[in-house]
């Protein structure tokens, strides 16, 4: 149970979540819930606040006294490491006066001084100075008493580091299921891990998270026409239904991954994305036959981590189908207001890729997924018209007058999951799916619901 | 007071070439007219734009080493360009209208006899739809320009973006 102060239900919220409930049955969900200001404190109070959070990778912070800053929604999140190599996640807040303590992105320290007043914690929090302290608080002042707020929770995979404010929360384990058997794919392959390179793009857009969050973590649909202009470039295939190939796979507590094979009229994609020959055995080592066959064949992952984290796993080329290359960007949508969100992009790279491969995969990451990137671009101008369009009477009348339901229903009651797949979730043999979606909101809905 | 780099400053008549050539630069990214711009790069051009952070002091600089927005070159720019042509980059369609203000220009002596190192601020506005509020993003750019066949191209540029987290949706265009 989370430790803050919640609001109950508005009248008649409850009755409207159930309406939802049963809506969604039937593949629909309607318009009001995407930007209703209500709607967006209860996902605060009753999601983010009880789910598990990213905050960061292991390797953006390698040495004792190194330090990140996040927001875990609207706390400000200070990252750091301690000493003896432990990672602590504190309120950025002094216990003084509740001055933020550190600023800057990133940066190194050896204790953190508040600037107000002096109070000063060590890496592990305990308030190891206070000006003057004996002389106006006496000797009966309880240092530990005082000592900086820890993040309830911190846990790590695969050297993602989450927190949660749940004191309660399910181990992250246990929360990613079966998730974790894909991300050992994406970010689990290799002896010695992955790293971040260079701090995270950061940038604004007018729309709602969920858009991005459904968006990565199911919509492989959108593609050919939202991206259509690398269509008309050459740059995609000309196959309208070119990324429908592969399998869309709901996972438990709404999380889910699709895995887009390569069009069958474009032969086959090389072994493991394309990555360097001499990764091969060390990706041998690591996943078992049943991840390296998944991979093998794959082209593109996405997907995403409950309630807003996001994978993307493609191959992109600097100009046409050759010498495609292979990236991974971690994505988090961090709400800052019903039609507000940051996001936050990471690039992942094996440590013990060739430097050459590194370089090509980042500049292919920024070259189309970065926010000037040529795919990029056009997802988030849609999502703002998403959201432009769904804050009037029509879009956000309850009683659903205006036929304001969005369509979900692809693939509802028509593709039956394939028996054969060899990974967790249940997987339906093609990506053009809305079932990842339905999950989503299904998972979404239930826990609005809960007091 | 001395200002930074002893390399002497180049005349009058110099700095009026490539405050124009910066002008027209300016003017074909915000007509827009991305083809055109093209032709004003050289060959090797190599356009970047890192990564601001926000750092102590005592951290050092605030310009990432690793990160970066943007780096291309002339293949690269030109798949931009084309891209920005189709019919369907619906970023730019309906266009934004952009206008970047070039000022605090100052010419010094480039690395090889036929080049310049241009330093300028960039004030970039962006107005996008019936939105009354613009898009603004302001920063420095170091350029390199080299000049061949009685013409000034444009041969590098950095720009470094003054905001850390970036206050548009994309970077959908050039700056």
């Amino acid at each position: 149970m989370s430790r803050h102060t919640r609001a109950t239900l508005e009248p008649g919220m409850h009755k409207q979540l159930l309406d939802v409930q049963e809506r969604l049955a039937t593949g629909t969900l309607p318009q009001w819930v995407l930007t209703d200001p209500t709607v967006f404190n209860l996902e605060v109070e009753r999601i983010f606040a009880r789910t598990w959070y990213f905050i960061g990778h292991e390797s953006e912070l390698p040495n004792p006294g190194d330090y990140v800053t996040r927001w875990y929604i609207n706390d400000p999140v200070v990252l750091t490491r301690t000493k003896s190599g432990e990672l602590r996640a504190y309120l950025n807040s002094c216990m003084h006066r509740g001055t933020m303590l550190c600023t800057a992105d990133s940066g190194n320290r050896k204790a953190f001084t508040c600037p107000y007043h002096g109070w000063t914690y060590s890496l592990d929090g305990d308030l190891i100075g206070v000006i003057a302290d004996d002389k106006v608080y006496g000797a009966e002042m309880d240092r530990e008493q005082w000592a900086l707020r820890q993040l309830p929770r911190l846990e790590s995979f695969h050297g993602m580091i989450f927190a949660s404010l749940d004191p309660d929360v399910q181990p992250l384990d246990e929360y990613l299921g079966g998730l974790g058997w894909y991300l050992d794919i994406l970010i689990g392959r290799t002896d010695k891990k992955m790293e971040v390179h260079g701090a995270p793009l950061r940038w604004v857009v007018d729309a709602n998270w969920k858009i991005g969050s459904e968006n990565f973590g199911g919509d492989a649909y959108h593609v050919a026409m939202t991206h259509r202009s690398t269509v008309e470039l050459g740059l995609s295939p000309k196959d309208p239904l070119f990324t429908s190939y592969g399998h869309q796979v709901v996972l438990d507590q709404g999380h889910s991954m699709s895995v887009i094979t390569k069009s069958p009229k474009l032969g086959p994609t090389p072994p493991y994305q394309g990555q360097p020959e001499e990764l091969w055995s060390n990706f041998e080592r690591n996943l078992t036959p049943d991840q390296l066959g998944v991979w093998r064949d794959a082209a593109v992952f996405h997907g995403t981590c409950f309630p807003n984290l996001s994978f993307l796993s493609p191959m992109h080329g600097a100009g046409g189908h050759a010498h495609l290359t292979n990236f991974l960007t971690l994505r988090q949508w961090r709400p800052i207001g019903p039609d507000k969100v940051e996001i936050w992009s990471w690039f992942l790279a094996d440590r013990e890729a060739p430097e050459e491969f590194k370089k090509e995969s980042y500049k292919r990451y920024v070259a189309t997924f970065g926010p000037a990137g040529t795919l990029e671009q056009d997802d988030v101008e849609i999502w703002t018209r998403i959201t432009d369009a769904s804050k009037g009477l029509m879009a956000r009348d309850k009683d659903l007058s205006y036929g304001n339901v969005m369509n979900y229903v692809m693939g509802l009651d028509r593709v039956d999951p394939d028996p054969d797949w060899p990974g967790p979730g249940t997987a339906y043999p093609t990506t053009f799916m809305e079932a990842a979606q339905r999950s989503f909101y299904e998972v979404w809905n239930s826990l609005l619901m809960v007091d | 007071m001395t200002i930074e780099g002893t390399t002497e400053l180049t005349g009058f008549e110099l700095h009026w070439e490539i405050s124009q050539f910066l002008f027209e630069e300016a003017a074909l990214l915000d007509a827009p007219d991305f083809t055109g711009w093209l032709s004003v790069l050289t060959e090797d051009i190599r356009y970047r734009m890192p990564v601001r952070l926000t750092r102590e002091r005592k951290d050092g600089h605030s310009v990432d080493p690793d990160a970066v927005y943007i780096d291309e070159d002339l293949a690269s720019l030109s798949v931009r360009a084309a891209r920005l042509g189709t019919r369907s980059a619906w970023a730019e369609d309906p266009p934004s209208r952009t206008r970047h203000f070039v000022t605090n220009v100052v010419v010094r002596a480039g690395d090889a006899p036929a080049e310049v190192a241009v330093r300028s601020n960039l004030l970039f506005t962006r107005s996008r739809g019936g939105s009354t509020a613009n898009d603004v993003l302001t920063g420095l750019r170091s350029d390199v320009l080299r000049r061949a066949d009685g013409a000034w191209k444009l041969a590098r540029r950095e720009v470094v973006l003054d905001q850390t987290v970036l206050g548009t949706l994309n970077l959908s265009t050039l700056y």
